[in-house]
C-alpha cells in the first residue's frame, strides 16, 4: 500500500523550473531514496511536502488524505516528521526541552490550564517525558539530554534531529542528507540507526542523500533526479546502472 | 559543587531543582513579607514600585526574552491597564474584579492590535509597536470624555474587606502578592506546551512549523499574555503614582521596560527580577549623581534618557546575557575555583542554518 503518492508535481521559481511533473510513491514501510547532482530538486521536493512550498500543479496524497493544500503547520500532526540539511534545533535549548517540544503536537493544551499547571498537565507532562526516553534509549542520546543544543558537536545535533523527528511519532520522517557533515565513521552509524528507525519504530523513510554508500546500503528503491526531473526510479542496482543517471553525474560521452 | 542526581522524571517539572533553592527563595520571601515591620514607608513604596516594574517585566519577557519579538510600545498597555483600572473603579467595581479585568481588557487589546502587527518581524515590529504607543498616547490626550485628557483623571482609592489599599503597608503587600502570582503562572506556562512554543518560535520559526506549531497562534498569545501582565501592571502602578495623565506613559517608559529585560537578561525570570530593581534604583542613583556632577553636567534636561540609552548600548556590546548571566558566570567562577576556563561561556560558532524557505 503506497503511504505518500506524489503525482505530476510541478514547482517554478519566477523562470526557474524546480520540479517537473515529478511522481513517485512511496509504500508503507519502505525505505525510499532521492539522489540526483545538486539543484536536481531534491530538497524542494521535501518543502513541498511539508508545504513551506504551494505546488504550481500535482497533487500530494498522504495515507489516502489530500495534503497539497493542508496548513504547513498541520502536516506534523498528520504523521510527517522531517530534518533539515542544516539542523535546525532549538538552539538555546536542551536535548531534553527540543524533543518535548515535538511531542506537544499530540497534546491539547490550554493557555489556562498551563498556567495553573493542572495536575492534568503535569501527568501528561510525564507521559510525555516517558515516551521520550524511548526515543532516546533507541538513539543513545542519554549523555546528552540535559545539554544545550548550542554546546553539542554537529553530528550528535544531526542525531538529534532525528530523535525529535522520531518524538513526533510519525508515520514517514523525511531525512534530509543525515550523513551531510558527518565524519564516516558516524555515517557508518547513521545505517543502524536508520534501519532500527525503520524496523522497530516501523517509520517509512523518505531520504534526499549524497553518499551513495548510505543509500546502496539502507535504501529499498531509489529515485534519481536531474534539473526537476526524474531520471528513473527502482532498486539501487539499477538506477547505478541507468544510462541517464551516470550521464547526469559523469557528464555526456560515457558509458 | 552541589551535583544533582535525577532519580524521577518529576525532578524535571519541579519548580525548584533542590532544597537549597527551596531553603533561599524562602528566606527571600519572608525577608520581603518583614519588611514593611521595618522599614521606612519611603522605601516601602520604592520596593512597591520595583514589583510594579517586575510584573511588567514578566510580561515583557514573555514576549521579547521567550518568543523572540522587540517591543518599544509596552507603555501603551501600562497606560491601558492603568486607565482601565480607573475607569472601572470610577464607575463604582472593587479593587479585585478592577484589577483583574483590567488586565484581561489589556489582553484583548493587544490580541486585536497584535493580529496584523505581528505579521511584520523584526526592525519593523519595534516600529510598528513604537507607532502603536504613540498612537495610545494621541488617544488618552484627546478622548476627554474617558480619560480626562492632559488634565488626566484621579485614581480612586482602593479598599478591600475594610482595609485601605492605598496606604504603604497595605499596598506592598498586593503588589507583592501579584507579582508572585504573575512569576508563578509564567513559570508554569514556561514549564508546558504553550511556554515550549514560544521557545520554538524564538529559536526558529522554520522548525516550530514543521513540529505543529502555528506560528499565527503562538506569536499573538505571546502578545496577548504580554499586554495582560503589564496591563495588570498599570492597574496597581495607577495607585502607585494617584493621578494618571498622558505624560506618565511616553516612549521613554517603553524604553524604560525594555531596558529592564535586556539588562536583566534576555531569557530568564531572574532577569526579570534584577532588572527591575536596576531600573527601580536607577532615578535614584541619576538623582545622587546630579549633586556631585558639575553644575553645567547635572542641570542639563534629558540626562536620564541619555544615561538609559547609554547603558542599553553598554549591555548589548559587553554583556548580551545580562545581570543574570553574568551572576551565573560569577557564580560558575567561585564553583569551579581554581580550574575556572575563561571562555566556558564562549559563544560557539553558529553552523550554516537553512536557508530562508520564505
Amino acid at each position: 500500500m503506497s503511504l505518500l503518492k506524489a503525482s505530476v508535481l510541478s514547482l517554478s521559481f519566477g523562470g526557474v523550473q524546480a520540479i517537473k511533473d515529478v511522481s513517485f510513491e512511496v509504500s508503507e514501510g519502505e525505505i525510499f531514496s532521492i539522489i540526483g547532482p545538486n539543484g536536481a530538486g531534491k530538497t524542494s521536493i521535501f518543502n513541498v511536502i511539508s508545504r513551506f512550498y504551494d505546488l504550481d500543479a500535482g497533487r500530494i496524497e498522504f495515507d489516502g488524505r489530500d495534503i497539497t493544500k493542508a496548513k504547513d503547520h498541520k502536516i506534523a500532526a498528520l504523521g510527517i516528521a522531517r530534518t533539515f540539511q542544516n539542523c535546525e534545533l532549538f538552539e538555546h535549548e536542551s536535548v531534553l526541552k527540543n524533543l518535548m517540544i515535538a511531542s506537544d503536537v499530540h497534546r491539547q493544551s490550554s493557555v489556562l490550564r498551563d498556567m495553573l499547571f493542572l495536575p492534568s498537565v503535569r501527568r501528561q507532562e510525564l507521559e510525555a517525558r516517558e515516551r521520550i526516553e524511548e526515543v532516546i534509549d533507541l538513539l543513545d542520546l542519554q549523555a546528552y539530554r540535559y545539554e544545550a543544543i548550542a554546546s553539542l558537536p554537529f553530528g550528535v545535533r544531526k542525531m538529534v534531529e532525528i530523535a525529535r523527528g522520531l518524538c513526533l511519532r510519525p508515520n514517514l520522517i523525511l531525512l534530509d542528507e543525515p550523513s551531510s557533515g558527518l565524519n564516516p565513521e558516524e555515517t557508518e552509524d547513521l545505517v543502524f540507526w536508520i534501519e532500527d528507525i525503520n524496523r522497530e519504530l516501523g517509520v517509512t523513510v523518505l531520504m534526499v542523500e549524497h553518499d551513495m554508500r548510505l543509500v546502496g546500503e539502507v535504501s529499498h528503491r531509489v529515485m534519481a533526479m536531474n534539473e526537476g526531473e526524474v531520471l528513473t526510479t527502482g532498486s539501487f542496482q539499477e538506477v547505478r546502472s541507468h544510462s541517464t543517471v551516470l550521464e547526469a553525474y559523469l557528464g555526456g560521452g560515457h558509458g | 559543587m552541589r551535583f544533582l542526581f535525577r532519580t524521577s522524571h518529576t525532578i524535571d517539572l519541579a519548580l525548584f531543582q533542590h532544597s537549597g533553592q527551596v531553603f533561599w527563595y524562602g528566606l527571600l520571601v519572608i525577608a520581603l513579607l518583614t519588611a514593611p515591620l521595618v522599614l521606612d514607608p519611603f522605601y516601602l513604596g520604592e520596593l512597591a514600585q520595583v514589583f510594579i516594574y517586575a510584573i511588567a517585566g514578566v510580561g515583557l519577557m514573555l514576549l521579547v526574552g521567550y518568543t523572540g519579538m522587540v517591543s518599544l510600545g509596552h507603555a501603551a498597555f501600562l497606560a491601558i491597564g492603568a486607565y482601565a483600572h480607573a475607569r472601572f473603579m470610577t464607575w463604582g467595581m472593587p479593587f479585585l474584579p478592577s484589577l483583574l479585568l483590567a488586565a484581561l481588557f489589556t489582553g484583548f487589546v493587544s490580541m486585536l492590535v497584535g493580529l496584523p502587527v505581528l505579521r511584520m518581524t523584526g526592525v519593523y515590529l519595534a516600529i510598528a509597536t513604537l507607532a502603536l504607543a504613540e498612537i495610545v498616547e494621541q488617544v488618552l490626550t484627546h478622548w476627554t470624555s474617558m480619560t480626562g485628557g492632559f488634565r488626566g483623571m484621579r485614581v480612586p482609592d482602593a479598599e478591600m474587606l475594610g482595609v485601605a489599599l492605598d496606604a504603604p503597608r497595605p499596598f506592598f503587600y498586593v503588589c507583592f502578592a501579584v507579582l508572585v502570582a504573575s512569576v508563578f503562572a509564567a513559570l508554569n506556562l514556561l514549564r508546558s506546551p504553550t511556554g515550549r512554543a514560544f521557545v520554538a518560535v524564538r529559536d526558529s520559526e522554520t522548525s516550530a512549523v514543521s513540529m505543529g506549531i502555528s506560528l499565527v497562534r503562538t506569536k499573538t498569545l505571546a502578545f496577548t499574555l504580554s499586554g495582560m501582565f503589564t496591563g495588570l501592571a498599570g492597574a496597581l502602578f495607577a495607585h502607585r503614582i494617584g493621578h494618571l495623565a498622558p505624560d506618565a506613559f511616553t516612549l521613554l517608559t517603553s524604553i524604560q521596560l525594555l531596558l529592564m529585560v535586556v539588562v536583566g537578561g534576555l531569557g530568564s525570570m531572574h532577569g526579570v527580577m534584577f532588572g527591575a530593581i536596576f531600573i527601580g534604583l536607577l532615578p535614584q542613583g541619576i538623582a545622587l549623581a546630579r549633586d556631585v556632577l558639575p553644575q553645567g553636567v547635572a542641570n542639563l534636561p534629558g540626562i536620564e534618557p541619555a544615561v538609559f540609552g547609554a547603558i542599553l548600548i553598554a549591555f548589548l556590546i559587553l554583556e548580551p546575557d545580562g545581570i543574570y548571566g553574568r551572576w551565573l558566570k560569577i557564580r560558575r567562577y567561585f564553583e569551579e575555583f581554581p580550574l575556572y576556563r575563561k571562555d566556558t561561556f564562549k559563544r560557539q560558532q553558529r553552523f550554516l542554518s537553512t536557508e530562508r524557505l520564505r
